[in-house]
């Protein structure tokens, strides 16, 4: 072969990969695909939810993709192909709908904090007043819901708990995470003694143990579901969005330990 | 070189070239100077670009003091363990970033093989800025190591036999012969590692966690600023790809300055001292 015959063939052969990529970019039937965007938190609670869409709408194709609300409102934000939202605090949602990308955003579910420690809990934490005995804390970052959240209640702690409470928590601090399981994931390697994330969160992994955050300074979380405003929305992202606030979808929630009032 | 086949390569040259280049020039045209003013203003900027050069230096003076010896025997060695011990370097490129940084975790986490040992010396690894240099030096060593033995498999054995013949030392014959006349190839390496390890991500978000000033490098704060505000996020990778820039093109330089720097010396028989105007900018022998 004859480097003149070998480069034409590599030319053909990239020529040839070329329709495979574009392809590749846009699948799924227009019509019968709908993307969802979730908090990361809602992840069991999402995939039971397309298992039951699924038995309605056997033609549709679902795809979920979980993050930081930050995160998705960001990709949102940036032109991303989603036809529903589920943001775990109302600020990311309200951004969108400021910005007319989503409309006619409802609260369909709640949550609260609790700190997770290993299995071992090497720090002992035993109660809420033990956290500045964590010398390893992860917290999600300032922007994700969680983290938002966990730094309201620290700081609804300090008068409540005793002064210089927070800053001794946030001494042991060595992690922000981008979303909850990320910060979840540090607890059950070990690697962290303690972790603030979503009750739910807690129940849904056997490799933590949870400790409760007392209600006085707890926080309620809100969880918002609104379609996005996009010319070529699915027709399916309203079926949606009425399964999760069914007295069926509503059910799923429950057993996966969100409030539902 | 005149070659019939210079058309169809530059065509097939092209769209990879494309590929490579119009991201960067498009992530230039994103960022208005005042959002570059506003991001180097952002309170993320300051402490990961200060942190981004301080670790990826020390990773990259531990790559190149440890590294050099293991290029050095892989570069000369016809054994087969030289050979198996080249492939086992290689496994850093190939395995993704994160699985990286979950091995190390395996390794110098609390419950890693090495973890009961360190928490008996009171060490503690991860959510450490030491976490961030050994991710970047897991990385970034298979880069030079690779370049490097290269380069010492091209120096001629002969060179060397003559040098020791000449009454040079094997370490003067390393440090006279060998190591200059691999020197481009050892900085190319050394300019690819460094590279690697100021784009770290993966291996160090696992590994070390997310926290500023302590191990939320560059890539992390954009990562982190990407979340919340775009333009900071592109402003910030605008100033991290012009940083990289500048220091690409000195490492790629200074072979040739050093050279430069060299002839000068030996031509006026003055130390570097008087060779100023030899080695001034330019990157002489392109």
């Amino acid at each position: 072969m004859t480097s003149r015959t070998r480069l034409r063939s590599a030319a053909t052969f990239f020529a040839a990969m070329l329709p495979a990529v574009v392809v590749a970019g846009c699948s799924g039937v227009e019509g019968t695909r709908l993307s969802i965007y979730a908090a990361s938190s809602l992840t069991e609670a999402f995939e039971e939810l397309s298992v039951l869409f699924a038995r309605t709408h056997p033609a549709a194709s679902l795809s979920t993709t979980t993050a930081g609300s930050q995160v998705l409102r960001t990709q949102i934000e940036q032109g991303a192909p989603a036809d529903v939202f589920a943001s775990a605090n109302p600020e990311h949602m309200e951004a969108l709908v400021a910005a007319g990308l989503a409309s006619d955003a409802r609260v369909f579910a709640y949550n609260e904090l609790v700190i997770v420690v290993p299995l071992d809990n090497p720090a002992g934490i035993d109660s809420f007043e033990d956290l500045p005995n964590a010398r390893r804390l992860v917290l999600g970052t300032p922007n994700v819901p969680v983290g938002r959240y966990a730094r309201q209640a620290l700081a609804a702690a300090d008068s409540l708990v005793r002064p210089g409470f927070v800053e001794a928590v946030l001494d042991g601090l060595v992690s922000e995470e981008s979303n909850v399981r990320l910060a979840r994931s540090k607890v059950e390697l070990g690697e962290a003694d303690a972790a603030i994330v979503y009750r739910t969160d807690a129940a849904s992994s056997d490799r933590v143990r949870t400790v409760a955050i007392p209600p006085e300074v707890n926080v309620r979380a809100e969880y918002l579901i609104g379609a996005l405003e996009r010319a070529d929305r699915s027709p399916l992202a309203e079926a949606w969005i009425e399964l999760v606030l069914s007295a069926e979808g509503r059910a799923v929630l429950e057993r996966h330990g969100f409030d539902i009032e | 070189m005149r070659s019939p086949a210079r058309l169809p390569a530059a065509l097939v040259a092209l769209p990879i070239l494309t590929l490579l280049v119009v991201p960067m020039v498009a992530l230039a045209l994103a960022s208005s100077p005042s959002d570059l003013a506003e991001a180097v203003r952002d309170p993320l900027f300051a402490p990961a670009l200060l942190l981004s050069a301080r670790t990826t230096l020390v990773s990259l003076a531990l790559v190149v003091a440890m590294g050099t010896p293991l290029a050095w025997w892989l570069g000369r060695s016809t054994s087969r363990t030289a050979r198996l011990v080249e492939v086992l370097v290689d496994l850093p490129i190939v395995v993704p970033p994160a699985v990286v940084g979950i091995a190390l975790l395996q390794t110098f986490g609390r419950r890693g093989l090495f973890g009961g040992w360190l928490e008996g010396l009171g060490l503690q690894i991860p959510f450490t800025t030491t976490a961030v240099v050994m991710a970047q030096v897991v990385v970034a060593a298979p880069f030079f190591v690779q370049a490097a033995a290269s380069a010492f498999r091209g120096v001629d054995a002969d060179l060397l036999t003559v040098a020791r013949t000449l009454g040079q030392s094997p370490r003067g014959a390393f440090f006279r012969v060998a190591l200059p006349m691999a020197l481009p190839g050892v900085v190319v390496g050394a300019a690819l590692a460094w590279a690697r390890a100021l784009g770290e991500f993966g291996a160090t978000l696992l590994f070390a966690g997310n926290l500023p000033g302590t191990t939320q490098t560059m890539p992390l704060a954009i990562y982190v600023a990407l979340e919340s505000d775009v333009r900071v996020a592109l402003a910030l990778a605008l100033v991290l790809a012009l940083v990289a820039l500048v220091l690409l093109l000195v490492l790629r330089a200074a072979p040739a300055l050093w050279a430069r720097v060299g002839a000068a010396a030996v031509a006026t028989g003055g130390g570097p001292d008087r060779s100023e105007e030899a080695g001034g900018p330019g990157g002489a022998g392109r």
